[in-house]
């Protein structure tokens, strides 16, 4: 990695009420290994100058290759907030916030060199044929990304933050009795990267047998039967259900465009078993799996407590947003690529635990289902929330039955976070998705179970 | 900073890349440069609020060594040195190296093309007027909407794509993007967000930007969509439709589409969970459904990423599947006829049916703008939320709906498509008509 004062000013100058320089590295490595065949084995670097300005209430990015002359990337993206001056006087109050200075890198364990990566995956498909003969396919991704951003602001903000991912998704593809295939992944993400993922075969066994058995029973599932039913969302998709149902609702920019969340700060919006955190760094006691100590725009991060008990307690915010709220700035804008500017992001969403037993919570359940796996997601302005179902299971009088077919789940977060009865003592977590909002973003999210009522879709 | 329109510079790193590859003793290489500029003018929370101007610039390259393959890409194009492209070339091999030999990999042979189109530097007096005018037509027609998101944007991208095959594909494409995101409020009610948009060779002329792409349609639908109701609720008393027709709206028409041109591709190829390996030349889908590829519309170059001209396809035939579409590896791997298909640019032909005469012909049901759903299974199971979407009642357009969901296979509804309206939304990257759908299933 390069010496970041190689390219970082050493003074900023002060026109303007705000400006920001940013030197960006994302490497990437990405490995799909399909049936023992490598049709992708891939690594790329982006890397780049930005300088952010807000002159006369209006903002200039400009973002320039690796090598650019940062005074020209600076008077461009200065250049670029005056040009906007056509468009008459906007209002320019002083943003809040302070600044930071400071260095955060993830230390793991030393690169898997490229020749390793490709065994390990060798040997993971080797010992998935072997055990599980019926499959039609194996399908393996390894990949790790790894981002850092020098910042220096004219605020006095002059920060390194780093952050680093690896994750392995296992698919397995079987035929269900038809004929027809059948699919079902797993994914596993840690801090770090390929290195600090466990890639023994005999290690990932327990995992690997169980994503079977899971498949094996998906090959005789039956559709869901469509409308509203009790259910109990497990570990891994309470960190779904946070994301999209309260966490996009509660960004500060969705909220100034006219969310239904901007009305009910302080008031009750779920049960009051829940309560729900944007964590920034660190939870009780751990870095969390994308720790964020500083934002893109300087900000020193804090978390913010969304969900207090039931009760809506705060939104995440940008300088910006929490300038025109009125509240503090939370470290949430970031950015995702080097030509990409801040916004407001999530970082670690989670549900915080309680003190419920999954087993008894799916035992008190005469009939619903009990979902396991999501895809992707969706959230809305009016706070109702999508998320894929490939994974679920019916309830019939406190016994978990047949495997059901991929469905989606929906609702409003606030009638079902209110309709929660029941949150598990048990917590993941896990970053192995992108959030989408213009631009990609790494974020991890988790949760503990949760009981609750959703519409599923279905005959 | 200004660039010829087929920059020689890029033609020359690329060159200088692949006889680095060579000097590293490969079999085949790669060899692709590109720069790429943006000119964005953003429109936030219904106000001019940012100009964004980026350049981007990246050598990707690929190579194969004994049967072995690794592919890298650098962020930078002017400044690799001679040596640092040995460098690079040399950290392939040793990349290439810990691959398994698979005979499949290969780089394109003999393909020569050039695209030149476009505006190659933007008109921010061009911007600036687009942006205006949508702001004046939110303002006038659609005042309860907030522009969440949006603007108009300038691209151009100059590539050159050399092979040890002696294939050279050149491009220096430029075009223009508007952009809507938003949605409507009216007291403590909201809409659900919506978005439109679509990418042009010329801001100019007299067609009014809340003309193109049908941002003005979705601005004064989204005004309309404030108060909901669900479906069951509407037909509450006349035996709720369990199931009925549906119109899908071209979004979720073109989102659909998208799920089938993945089952014809790589990875549903290679890991056996396409529904249409066998299917080629057979009906899979109604006869209404003619999908043809528009590689060439604005923003799109017709070039592969494994360094192939993509010729227009023909896809589905009055919905008989024509071919599937592997990449150069994928049919070799399978022994796969290679149908070469750029990244995007697709248009289903439209129909005969007025777009009125389809919608008056629902007597129950729901027309679609967009399914919000988890990826539909590989068999096309689905079940989505409708978003953006309309009680039919009676041929006519009712209230807005929410919490509703549909389901069906996707395989089936397009098999199910009953008709398809003579009008089309026309995005640049697509071109669909709305297409009635009998038989799904509401909840």
């Amino acid at each position: 990695m390069k010496d970041p004062t190689a390219t970082m000013p050493t003074a900023l100058p002060a026109a303007e009420d705000l400006l920001e320089l940013r030197r960006h590295e994302l490497h990437k490595t990405q490995l799909t290994m399909i049936d023992g065949s490598l049709s992708q084995h891939q690594r790329s670097t982006e890397a780049g100058l930005s300088a952010r300005v807000r002159a006369g209430g209006y903002w200039g990015f400009a973002a320039a290759p690796e090598g650019a002359d940062r005074a020209t990337v600076v008077d461009q993206a200065r250049r670029n907030a005056r040009a906007l001056a056509r468009f008459g006087v906007q209002p320019a109050p002083t943003l809040p916030g302070a600044s930071h200075q400071g260095q955060h890198r993830f230390s793991g364990r030393p690169p898997l060199p490229s020749s390793s990566a490709v065994q390990r995956l060798q040997a993971l498909n080797a010992f998935c044929r072997q055990r599980y003969p019926g499959l039609r396919s194996t399908r393996l991704m390894l990949a790790e990304e790894q981002h850092s951003k020098w910042l220096s602001t004219e605020r006095g903000g002059d920060s390194l933050a780093s952050i680093q991912r690896g994750t392995l998704v296992v698919v397995f593809v079987a035929e269900a009795e038809d004929g027809s295939p059948v699919q079902l992944g797993q994914h596993q993400s840690v801090k770090g990267g390929m290195a600090d993922l466990e890639l023994d075969p005999e290690a990932l066994a327990p995992m690997l047998d169980e994503l079977h058995g899971h498949v094996m029973a998906k090959r005789h599932a039956v559709p869901a039967r469509g409308g509203h039913h009790t259910v109990v969302l497990a570990p891994e998709l309470a960190g779904m259900l946070a994301h999209e149902a309260m966490g996009h609702p509660c960004e500060g920019d969705i909220v100034l465009g006219g969310a239904i969340t901007a009305n009910l700060l302080g008031q009750t919006v779920a049960s009051e078993l829940v309560s729900m955190v944007d964590v920034a760094h660190t939870w009780r006691g751990q870095e969390v799996l994308m720790p964020v100590y500083v934002d893109d725009e300087g900000t020193p991060a804090q978390d913010a407590v969304l969900i207090d008990r039931g009760r809506l307690a705060g939104f995440m915010h940008s300088r910006e947003t929490a300038e025109r709220l009125g509240q503090a700035p939370t470290g949430s804008a970031r950015a995702y690529g080097p030509t990409d500017d801040p916004q407001v992001r999530m970082r670690n969403t989670v549900i915080l635990p309680g003190s419920s037993a999954l087993a008894d919570m799916v035992a008190s359940v005469d009939d619903g289902y009990l979902l396991m796996k999501s895809t992707n997601g969706q959230a809305d302005s009016t706070t109702e929330f999508m998320f894929g179902i490939t994974l679920g299971y019916e309830i019939c009088n406190g016994k978990v039955g047949r495997a059901i077919r991929d469905t989606t789940v929906s609702g409003s977060a606030l009638a079902v976070l209110k309709a929660v009865d029941a949150v598990s003592d048990d917590m993941h977590w896990d970053a192995s998705g992108y959030c989408g909002k213009k631009q990609p973003m790494v974020v991890s999210m988790g949760g503990p179970a949760l009981r609750t009522r959703l519409h599923v879709g279905g005959e | 900073m200004n660039h010829t329109p087929l920059a020689p510079a890029l033609q020359d790193v690329a060159e200088q890349a692949l006889a680095a590859l060579v000097a590293q003793g490969c079999d085949a290489a790669q060899a692709s440069a590109r720069r790429s500029r943006l000119t964005e003018l953003a429109i936030i929370r219904n106000a001019p609020a940012l100009l964004r101007s980026t350049e981007t610039h990246a050598l990707a390259l690929s190579g194969i060594w004994g049967g072995r393959k690794a592919s890298t890409e650098l962020p930078a194009v002017d400044s690799l040195t001679p040596a640092a492209l040995a460098e690079a070339a040399a950290a392939l091999r040793d990349q290439a190296a810990s691959a398994p030999q698979d005979e499949a990999h290969a780089v394109s042979h003999g393909q020569q093309a050039s695209v030149v189109r476009g505006p190659v530097e933007p008109d921010l007096d061009q911007l600036a007027e687009a942006v205006g005018q949508l702001l004046a037509f939110r303002a006038a027609h659609a005042p309860t909407v907030t522009v969440e998101e949006g603007g108009a944007e300038h691209h151009h991208r100059s590539a050159c794509t050399l092979t040890t095959g002696g294939s050279h594909l050149a491009s220096a494409v430029g075009w223009y993007g508007l952009v809507f995101f938003g949605s409507a409020r009216e007291g403590a009610h909201t809409s659900s967000f919506d978005f439109a948009g679509g990418e042009c060779d010329s801001l100019a002329g007299n067609l009014p930007m809340p003309q193109r792409f049908g941002i003005g349609l979705a601005m004064q639908a989204l005004a309309r969509s404030v108060h909901t109701r669900t479906l069951a609720a509407h037909f509450a008393g006349q035996g709720a439709a369990a199931a009925g027709d549906v119109v899908l709206m071209p979004h979720a028409v073109a989102g659909l589409l998208a799920w089938l041109r993945g089952q014809l591709s790589d990875v549903a190829l290679l890991d056996g969970s396409s529904l249409y390996r066998q299917a080629v030349g057979q009906a899979v889908a109604s006869p209404l459904l003619t999908l043809d590829s528009r590689f060439e519309a604005p923003g799109l170059v017709p070039f592969t990423a494994d360094g192939f001209a993509a010729p227009p396809l023909r896809l589905l035939d009055a919905g008989r599947l024509t071919a599937l579409t592997p990449t150069l590896y994928a049919s070799r791997k399978l022994g796969l006829p290679h149908v070469p298909v750029a990244a995007d640019g697709w248009q289903l032909a439209a129909g005969t049916t007025p777009l009125a005469t389809l919608l008056a012909g629902v007597p129950r049901g729901a027309l679609v703008g967009r399914l919000s759903m988890g990826r539909p299974a590989p068999n096309g199971d689905f079940s989505g939320v409708i978003k953006n979407s309309f009680v039919l009642d009676g041929g006519a357009v009712g209230p807005a709906l929410s919490e509703t969901m549909v389901t069906g296979n996707v395989a089936q509804l397009l098999r199910d498509v009953v008709a398809v309206s003579a009008e089309r939304l026309d995005t640049g990257g697509f071109a669909m008509p709305w297409l009635r759908v009998a038989g799904l299933h509401f909840s």
